[in-house]
C-alpha cells in the first residue's frame, strides 16, 4: 500500500499506508477509545469536520454491516487507525471497511502510532490535521493545514434539509435534527413511535402543529453556542407545553436555555469508558460519549435544573432535569449504537413521561 | 393465570418518575411528608424517600399508616381508634404540611377515605395529595391518584399482587384471575 502522512497543526509528523479513499483531508483531530462499533462511530455525524483516531489497534475486523450505519452519508473527514484488518471473520460481512471508506471518499491511514499520536492530543487538545501524500514540500501542507479554516455551521450542514417521516402506530413524536444519530430512530421504532423527523430551523409553532406526544431535540456536531438563537427559542417554548428529551448537542442546547452556560473540554471525550452516576438511584452505568462541550456545573440554577447524571471520572455533568416541566436531558448517547444498551432504559422513561403528561 | 404486569425495572421506573412529578408539582420538598399504606405502601413510600434524599439532599419523614381500624366494612371500628397502632404517625408533625399518601394498589378507594379519616384525626395538613404504584380501576368513591406508577385496566375477578423485596424477595407485580 502507498505511503501516506498525517501532519497536525503543531508541526509533527506521521507516516503511515493509505486505505479507504486516497482524497487529501483537513479537520480537527479527535480520538475514540471505543472497543466495539468503529461503524457506528465513522458515520455518526458528530464527527462532522473531524477526523476520528481509534486508540483500539485493529479496526474493520467485522467488516460494514447494513444494518449499523448511523447516517446515510457519513461526514467524518478520515480515519486513523494502528492497524486496518484485511480479513473479515463476520459472516454478515458484505463490505469492507476499505471498500466501504472508498465509496463514500473518506480517506483512511494506518500504520500510525496511535498511542504516541493520542498521547499528544491529550496535551495539545483538538487540534487541526491533515491526511496527504507524500510531498517534497512539507513546509508548503503546514501553511495550507494552519491557514484552513474549518466551518461553525456544522449542523446547518448535517440536518435534514426537509422534513421526513418514521411511521409507527404509537406514541406521535417529533425529532428535532441537529445531526441525527439513527440510533435514536431505532430505539424510537422498537417503540412503535410514530415519528417525524424536523429540520433543526423547525420553530416551536410547526412542532406544535404536527400534535406530538413528545419532542426529542437530536444529537449533532459541533459548538453549541454556535447554534442559531431560534432553536434555544424553540426549546424554551417546547419545554413548557410537550415532555421533552434532549440528547447530545441536543442537552448542551437544553441547558442553554435554561440559562447554563457550556465550557469547551481540553481534550474531546469519545468512548464509552466512563461509568455514568444516575443520582436518583445511586447506581452506575454505562454508555458511548461523543462529546468536545461540557455543561459548567456552576451555571447549573439548581432552582430550575437538577443534575442527574454525572461522569465519575472528570465529574462532568451528564443529565439534566427541569423541576417544573416534564423535560430532560443526557450528554451521553442512550441509543447504544455503539455501546452498552443499559441506557436505552431512558427511552422507555420517556415514553412513560409522554403517557402520563399526554393529552396536551 | 398468571402475567407479569411490571418487572423490578419497571417498577424503579416507575418510582423513578413518581419521585421526579413530586418534585414538579411540588415547589421545594422541604413541607413534604410521606404517608406509606401498610403493609407495602410503607416500602413505597420508603423508596421514594430515599430517591428525593438522592436527589434534594433532604430527609423527608415517613409515616406509616395501618388503617384496618378505620376500615368501614368492619364492625365496632370505632373502639379500637384510640388504639396504639399509629403511635407512630402521631409523633409525626403533620399540621399545615404536604402529606403524600402512598399504597401499592388504588382499587375501589375505600383505603384511601380510611387513610384520610386516621390522618384527620391526628391532625390537619395544608393538603393531601395520593401516589400508587398500580392503578387497577373499579372506584366505589370519588377518590382518584395524583401520581401513578402505572394504569393497569383489570375485572373484578381478577387480582393484583404487588410484591417488594424488602419483605417479599423480589420486585414484580403480577396479575392472577
Amino acid at each position: 500500500m502507498a505511503d501516506r502522512y498525517l501532519i497536525l497543526e503543531d508541526g509533527s509528523v506521521f507516516k503511515g499506508k493509505a486505505f479507504g479513499s486516497r482524497a487529501t483531508t483537513f479537520g480537527e483531530v479527535v480520538f475514540n477509545t471505543v472497543m466495539t462499533g468503529y461503524q457506528q462511530v465513522i458515520t455518526n455525524q458528530i464527527y462532522h469536520n473531524q477526523i476520528i483516531v481509534f486508540s483500539q489497534p485493529t479496526i474493520g475486523a467485522v467488516g460494514i454491516d447494513r444494518s449499523s450505519y448511523e447516517s446515510v452519508d457519513p461526514t467524518c473527514k478520515g480515519v486513523i487507525v494502528r492497524d486496518v484488518a484485511a480479513v473479515s471473520i463476520n459472516r454478515r460481512r458484505r463490505l469492507s471497511l476499505d471498500e466501504y471508506l472508498k465509496r463514500q471518499n473518506i480517506p483512511g491511514i494506518s500504520g500510525i502510532d496511535t498511542r504516541a499520536l493520542i498521547k499528544k492530543l491529550r496535551s495539545t487538545g483538538t487540534i487541526k490535521g491533515s491526511i496527504i501524500d507524500p510531498v517534497n514540500d512539507l513546509e508548503h501542507a503546514f501553511d495550507q493545514l494552519r491557514a484552513i479554516v474549518l466551518t461553525n455551521q456544522q449542523v446547518n450542514q448535517v440536518s435534514t434539509p426537509k422534513a421526513f417521516p418514521n411511521p409507527g402506530n404509537g406514541k406521535n413524536v417529533v425529532v428535532v435534527d441537529l445531526g441525527l444519530k439513527y440510533g435514536i430512530l431505532r430505539q424510537l421504532s422498537q417503540r412503535d413511535c410514530n415519528v417525524t423527523v424536523l429540520p433543526y430551523s423547525a420553530t416551536a409553532d410547526s412542532i406544535f402543529s404536527l400534535d406530538p406526544d413528545g419532542v426529542i431535540i437530536s444529537t449533532g456536531p459541533g459548538n453549541p453556542n454556535d447554534l442559531p438563537a431560534q432553536v434555544i427559542e424553540m426549546i424554551q417554548t417546547v419545554q413548557r407545553n410537550i415532555p421533552l428529551f434532549a440528547i447530545g448537542l441536543g442537552h448542551e442546547a437544553f441547558a442553554i436555555a435554561n440559562g447554563c452556560s457550556i465550557n469547551e473540554l481540553s481534550s474531546e471525550h469519545h468512548g464509552s469508558n466512563h461509568p455514568i452516576l444516575s443520582v436518583i438511584t445511586d447506581e452506575i452505568m454505562y454508555a458511548s460519549h461523543g462529546q468536545g462541550f461540557t455543561v459548567d456545573p456552576e451555571s447549573v440554577d439548581r432552582n430550575d435544573l437538577i443534575v442527574t447524571h454525572y461522569d465519575l471520572i472528570d465529574r462532568s455533568v451528564q443529565g439534566l432535569r427541569h423541576r417544573d416541566f416534564p423535560a430532560f436531558s443526557v450528554q451521553f448517547f442512550p441509543d447504544s449504537s455503539p455501546g452498552p444498551n443499559e441506557a436505552t432504559e431512558l427511552f422507555d422513561e420517556f415514553m412513560e413521561m409522554m403517557t402520563t403528561r399526554g393529552g396536551r | 393465570m398468571e402475567k407479569e404486569i411490571m418487572d423490578a425495572m419497571a417498577m424503579k421506573r416507575a418510582l423513578t418518575r413518581i419521585t421526579y412529578e413530586i418534585i414538579e408539582r411540588n415547589k421545594g420538598v422541604e413541607d413534604i411528608v410521606l404517608i406509606g399504606i401498610k403493609t407495602r405502601g410503607v416500602f413505597i413510600a420508603r423508596r421514594i424517600a430515599e430517591r428525593l434524599k438522592q436527589l434534594e439532599n433532604f430527609d423527608i419523614p415517613v409515616g406509616e399508616l395501618d388503617i384496618a381500624e378505620y376500615r368501614d366494612d368492619q364492625k365496632s371500628s370505632a373502639e379500637k381508634r384510640s388504639s396504639e397502632a399509629n403511635s407512630s404517625l402521631a409523633r409525626l408533625d403533620l399540621k399545615d404540611r404536604k402529606v403524600i399518601l402512598i399504597d401499592d394498589v388504588l382499587y375501589t378507594g375505600r383505603t384511601i377515605r380510611a387513610a384520610m379519616d386516621a390522618i384527620m384525626d391526628i391532625n390537619r395538613p395544608a393538603q393531601i395529595s395520593l401516589a400508587v404504584l398500580v392503578d387497577r380501576g373499579h372506584r366505589e368513591l370519588p377518590i382518584r391518584a395524583d401520581f401513578v406508577g402505572k394504569n393497569i385496566p383489570t375485572a373484578q375477578n381478577e387480582k393484583i399482587n404487588v410484591s417488594v423485596r424488602e419483605i417479599d424477595g423480589e420486585d414484580v407485580v403480577l396479575l392472577t384471575n
